[in-house]
């Protein structure tokens, strides 16, 4: 399944960003599905690739909005997950960062964090944007940790939003502007 | 001039001699007459006849009009004569380096010459630096436009070179004068207006 030419985008040290491809589509369908995967991405529908693939085309636009990309895990030479910026207002300056590790095995590894620094550098410093969104329910731990590793702050607890195995549980909202982040680097 | 009956507008900035108003089919008549009249088209640079058919599209939906535009237009609405004489915008729009091209166009040759299109563009860069967030704005003036190189230095443009030899006006190459606007520079000309 996996083709012998993988177009980069953002090299990073273990990771690597490259291009949605709708050779993959088995692929992303499948870490959609996945019970453990979804019950951290918080996807309570079931994706057929028809649909996904029709989702990531919509996102297309002459100027976009939603930017995914696959997550390449170099040392493997295989995709592990995928990652976007979304809901990109380019009048505010404003994007949201979400991240999905789809292979289970790769877990506790950190990838996640080198992804998110991956994605921010690329906001900021690329797309001009001056505030980055992440958000994350109260149980999901690892990847509240992860986004606090990679400079997020607490911005705002909503509560009950998420339910999740018959109980409602809190978003958790992070932040991380430009300014902030400049002074880091 | 043809008579028209006075008409509901909704407006969506408002000027002082003028305001800015979403497009309107209902107007694709006048944008045809104004595309195609030769004074007219010999200063926006339009060489191509438009069928009214082919205007009247223009104000359809499109899948461009989904999300993020690059392109904004407002039509020029005179308020004590109640008619729209013009449209002005914003082309080109770079939402990554935040700047965009500056155009206006007053349909109607009687209009010109009364500040009409300086108050258009005024409003214009107000709408780009302050709900826009745009860094700054730009223009082109081909050389024999005298009317237009002085709105652009009256407005506060800089010029900031000149592209030789540009445009084909009249059977002749000419040179463009490329103006810009930073929207700090404009901010501080607010301040001392204020002062």
């Amino acid at each position: 399944m996996m083709d012998t030419h993988i177009v980069t985008f953002i090299e990073g040290n273990r990771v690597s960003l490259i291009p949605i491809n709708f050779n993959h589509l088995d692929l992303y369908i499948k870490w959609e599905n996945n019970p453990k995967v979804r019950r951290y991405s918080r996807n309570s529908l079931p994706f057929t690739k028809e649909v996904y693939k029709k989702h990531l085309e919509s996102l297309q636009k002459k100027i976009p909005e939603d930017i995914p990309f696959e997550i390449f895990l170099k040392k493997d030479e295989m995709p592990i997950g995928i990652c976007e910026l979304s809901e990109i207002d380019w009048i505010n300056q404003v994007s949201n960062v979400g991240i999905l590790i789809g292979e289970i095995d790769y877990w506790g590894n950190d990838y996640c964090t080198e992804v998110i620094r991956l994605l921010i550098k690329y906001a900021f410093e690329e797309l001009n944007l001056q505030k980055l969104k992440y958000v994350a329910f109260s149980p999901n731990k690892a990847s509240l940790r992860c986004a606090e590793k990679a400079g997020f702050t607490h911005e705002a607890t909503l509560m009950n939003e998420m339910y999740i195995d018959g109980i409602y549980y809190n978003s958790i909202f992070y932040t991380l502007f430009k300014k902030d982040w400049i002074k880091t680097r | 001039m043809e008579e028209r009956k006075e008409e509901e507008i909704f407006i969506f900035i408002e000027g002082d001699k003028i305001d800015l108003l979403a497009g309107h089919a209902k107007w694709a008549d006048l944008t045809c007459k104004w595309m195609n009249d030769p004074k007219v088209r010999h200063y926006s640079r339009n060489p191509w006849p438009r069928s009214l058919e082919e205007v009247k599209k223009w104000f359809e939906p499109s899948t461009s009009d989904n999300g993020t535009r690059d392109f904004i237009v407002f039509t020029i609405y005179h308020k004590k004569d109640k008619k729209p004489i013009g449209t002005v915008g914003l082309n080109r729009i770079n939402w990554l380096s935040r700047n965009a091209n500056i155009f206006a166009t007053i349909g109607y040759p009687e209009y010109w010459g009364q500040g009409i299109a300086g108050e258009a563009a005024e409003l214009i860069i107000k709408y780009g630096f302050e709900e826009l967030n745009l860094h700054k704005v730009f223009s082109g003036v081909f050389d024999p436009n005298k009317r237009s190189l002085r709105t652009a230095e009256k407005l506060g443009f800089i010029k900031e070179g000149v592209s030789v030899q540009d445009m084909y006006v009249d059977g002749k190459y000419v040179d463009v004068h490329k103006f810009y606007l930073l929207k700090e520079d404009w901010l501080k000309k607010q301040q001392t207006k204020e002062q």
